[in-house]
């Protein structure tokens, strides 16, 4: 029996979450434990990558003891607290919020290629059957139909200033490129005196893009790809442009790859691309790609030929090489725009064929 | 005086505590506007992100971005001067590029016009310049506090203040263990007199007793609530007591510290507070030996900054969004390090409560409502102006005996709260007593103090929408039931919206709860009382005046 005064054992710390005690560790924040409850917990201004924000209020719960509902994004985790997360009053104010939001913009449909987490808004619009047509008046935003960058659409007609651009451009990119303009209503994400993006120190990662829940940043380059018949299918892949390995997701319809989306659990990205692993992948079914192996002949000009013949011709080089200078005189590299199978390949004919480690890659970064 | 170059502003202040403000206000000053160059200039000299500090040069109202810029007048069009005839005097100088502003804080003055370091009002056909005028006294001869020996020849010198018992608080806390002025402090009752009313003792207790620092002692005189204009004449008469109290404060917390944070409309009070602090430096009152200093760093407009976190991020250099709290500033303020944030009155107040004693300030007070408040009094009253009343005054008594009622033939039809922040109170919620318990029970607040008076003929709807009007001008567009509430509100009290009251009402209603309830700081939790309070007392106008404008 325990006796009074006698310590008991510590005690792991829990919170309650509509009626069930969920234990939590130290600087947990109530909408990280209602994520792992699968709580559900509506949100906009949210990517588990940032510092929490606090700007949409959707992921308000109520807390007992507390005056008003919590934003649960912002609220660490304290043994004891008790939290509903779903009642009548909380959600009738969700559904306000997201008429508010709705009411500022032109459009909530947007194509899923726009980017990562275009759907959001949307989903929850349709989730929390949203009026659309309530709270009606003047419009947020203002599209920059003048930025003729060729990757990142800048339509901020659909803009809800959750400002999960700007934060990504800070914490994750480190970039500063973009901020925020103004203030209240007026409020606009800009760069530098609000100019275009190519005159501003952006980098053109895309992250913005990829996190913006609108689609009002959004990706030129797969919105090309809007027409194209067929269902989006999804292809885990790594980036071949360098040695980092991010993951990424490539997009096709069909046979034909139409964008690509950053793995957010990719281990070495986390989310994160840059301009050429994000935007660049046109190459891949450009008119200009090589379809068949080219061999230079005594004509001084290169002749498509068959892969018997391109594959003896590349041999007996490499031999005539060998005897005349020794094995050490080889060396290869492997284009970054070549599949990794190839790139494996090569540095297995160099190291298991040759015994050589003089092996690289264009776009060892 | 030359004016100074790039590199002789940075040499001035790159080095200093909270450099950015004084950085953008010495360019401004220097070219009338922010430009391009100098933005370039200041965001290399302070290795800030030029987007960043581009985005954070916009939110600032005063800043211009090209010329005129700061020379061209601005004209006061807060809900009172409106009353005055401010948009005709607006109107009458278009011509020389005169703009709008938000309430400048001078409701009991002629309508103002700021023009560079000036606050100049029409006067006889001719622009003179016009100071705070000196409070005047109850009539019943009730013994005050902060105003005291405000009426004092001389009071705002060094000279004059220690002549009228000025810095004898000052002497007897450093005499005293800092545990026992701050126990002094909370036995005297006194609460936060910016508004938010939090227990001024054990805000010192926990800067006090967190062993994190240096601690920071910010004097919040960023007074933007239409219809205050108390603090602006607390440090206009009396900058010492302000000096003073936040010296005390400093001894009372360990703080090495200390900023006012001043409102950009108020550039007479800015000289008047470095005079003072030069007065205190010369006289060893403050740096040196001290082990205590403080500066005054200006605003650059932005009723967001008087909410203290938005505060300490504009001082920080930083975009000026409200924090997400816990942690408190007590905790993690300036720099994320212990930090005191008092008001300008709260502060003054604390001299003569360390002179006269915990008793003394607590019974000044009526009933169990400890000490006093500085009312702010303006409108359709016979004279406007601060009066500082006992807390549990009946509103009656101030409004009729001290200051004289409405005008002849006139009838009180509304009064606002808390500046605008309280919404209105109407009939026999007139019944209040000034205090917080006896003004929430009517569903409003007192706040800071600010009471606007209007009279029967005026149209509450059109006071409203441009109360209204002013919170959307002025919310940071942080959280989303403000940025958007405040502009749809604005609209349904205007022309927008719907038609028909009973559609109107739950609209304005919805979005009045979602942002009550919702809301991340302060404004957008007070602004829908202007729409409940309006659907309260004058569902009648409400209902004339949708039927005027959809017929």
């Amino acid at each position: 029996m325990i006796q009074q005064g006698q310590e008991e054992p510590a005690a792991i710390p829990t919170v309650n979450i509509d009626g069930a005690n969920v234990p939590f560790t130290e600087g947990e924040t109530l909408y990280e434990i209602c994520s792992r409850q699968k709580k559900d917990v509506p949100t906009l201004c949210y990517d588990p990558r940032l510092d929490p924000f606090g700007g949409c209020r959707l992921c308000v719960v109520e807390l007992e003891g507390a005056r008003n509902p919590v934003a649960s994004c912002t609220t660490r985790a304290t043994a004891g607290m008790k939290v509903r997360t779903k009642t009548e009053a909380i959600e009738n104010h969700r559904r306000t919020l997201l008429e508010l939001v709705v009411s500022e913009n032109r459009q909530v449909e947007v194509d899923e290629l726009a980017g990562y987490a275009s759907q959001e808004l949307k989903i929850l619009v349709e989730r929390y059957d949203a009026n659309r047509g309530r709270f009606q008046g003047k419009q947020s935003g203002q599209s920059r139909d003048d930025d003729d960058n060729p990757f990142i659409l800048r339509d901020y007609d659909q803009c809800i200033s959750c400002y999960r651009c700007v934060r990504v451009c800070a914490e994750q990119e480190g970039d500063h490129a973009i901020s925020v303009m103004n203030r209240g209503f007026d409020t606009r994400i800009t760069t530098e005196f609000n100019g275009l993006l190519r005159d501003s120190d952006c980098t053109f990662c895309g992250q913005c893009v990829q996190t913006c829940p609108t689609g009002a940043l959004a990706d030129k380059k797969a919105l090309k790809h809007v027409d194209v018949p067929g269902k989006i299918e999804k292809t885990r892949s790594v980036c071949p442009y360098c040695g980092v390995g991010c993951s990424v997701d490539l997009l096709s319809k069909g046979d034909k790859l139409v964008g690509v989306l950053p793995a957010m659990d990719g281990p070495a990205n986390e989310g994160a691309l840059c301009v050429k692993g994000q935007f660049a992948f046109g190459f891949v079914q450009h008119d200009d790609r090589l379809k068949t192996p080219m061999v230079r002949d005594e004509d001084g000009k290169l002749h498509a030929t068959s892969w018997d013949n391109a594959l003896d011709r590349a041999a007996e080089g490499l031999r005539a090489v060998v005897e005349r200078h020794g094995r050490e005189a080889l060396y290869a590299i492997a284009s970054g725009r070549a599949p990794h199978e190839a790139a494996y390949t090569m540095q297995k004919m160099m190291r298991a064929g040759w015994g050589l480690n003089h092996i690289d890659n264009c776009s060892r970064a | 005086m030359p004016s100074p170059t790039d590199a002789e502003i940075f040499t001035r202040w790159a080095n200093t505590e909270a450099p950015l403000l004084p950085i953008l206000h010495a360019f401004h000053d220097r070219d009338g506007f922010l430009g391009e160059k100098a933005i370039h200039a200041i965001s290399e000299a302070l290795r800030t992100p030029i987007a960043d500090l581009y985005g954070t040069v916009t939110f600032y109202h005063h800043f211009a971005q090209q010329a005129p810029g700061q020379s061209a007048p601005r004209v006061c069009t807060g809900p009172i001067c409106k009353l005055k005839g401010a948009d005709a005097l607006l109107d009458a100088m278009r011509g020389e590029g005169a703009t709008p502003m938000a309430c400048s804080g001078r409701c009991d003055d002629p309508v103002p016009v700021l023009k560079g370091h000036q606050t100049l009002v029409a006067c006889d056909g001719q622009m003179t310049p016009w100071y705070s005028p000196i409070p005047i006294p109850n009539p019943g001869g009730l013994e005050e506090c902060v105003f005291a020996s405000i009426r004092e020849p001389d009071r705002g010198t060094h000279d004059g203040y220690r002549r009228t018992g000025g810095y004898l608080g000052l002497e007897k806390a450093l005499a005293t263990d800092p545990a026992a002025v701050r126990q002094t402090i909370s036995d005297s009752g006194l609460a936060g007199r910016g508004g938010a009313g939090f227990p001024t003792g054990r805000k010192w207790d926990a800067v006090a007793e967190d062993p994190r620092g240096p601690k920071t002692i910010v004097c919040n005189a960023d007074e933007g609530e239409p219809g205050c204009f108390k603090d602006r004449t607390l440090m206009d008469l009396d900058p010492h007591a302000v000096i003073e109290g936040m010296a005390i404060a400093a001894h009372a917390t360990g703080a090495t510290r200390g900023f006012i944070y001043l409102r950009y409309e108020y550039p007479e009070t800015a000289q008047i507070l470095e005079r003072a602090l030069k007065e205190a430096r010369a006289t060893g009152l403050l740096g040196g030996q001290t082990g205590f200093d403080l500066w005054v760093r200006r605003g650059g407009g932005a009723y967001i900054c008087g909410e203290e976190t938005s505060l300490l991020n504009s001082l920080e250099g930083k975009h000026p969004f409200p924090r997400n709290r816990p942690p408190f500033p007590v905790t993690h303020g300036y720099e994320n390090l212990p930090t005191v944030v008092n008001n300008v009155e709260t502060l003054a107040s604390v001299p003569p409560i360390l002179s006269n004693g915990a008793d003394w300030y607590r019974q000044l007070g009526t009933g169990e409502h400890a000490g006093t408040k500085v009312i702010s009094l303006s409108g359709d009253v016979l004279r406007p102006g601060n009066y500082e009343v006992p807390l549990g005054l009946p509103l009656s008594k101030l409004l009729h005996e001290w200051a004289g009622g409405v005008p002849e033939g006139r009838a009180i039809q509304a009064v606002t709260m808390a500046g605008l922040s309280g919404g209105f109170l109407a009939r026999e919620g007139l019944d209040v007593t000034l205090d917080e318990p006896s003004i929430r029970a009517q569903g409003s607040f007192l706040g800071a103090g600010g009471i606007m008076v209007l009279d029967d003929s005026r149209d509450m709807v059109a006071v409203a929408h441009s109360a209204m009007e002013f919170f959307a001008h002025e919310s940071c567009g942080k959280c989303f039931p403000c940025r958007i509430g405040t502009a749809r509100l604005t609209e349904r009290l205007g022309s927008g919206g719907p038609a028909s009251f009973e559609s109107w009402r739950e609209e304005v209603d919805d979005i009045g709860s979602t942002m009550k309830a919702t809301s991340a700081c302060g404004l957008g939790m007070a602004a829908p009382l202007i729409t409940e309070s309006l659907a309260r007392w004058f569902p009648d106008q409400v209902e004339t005046h949708l039927n005027s404008t959809t017929s």
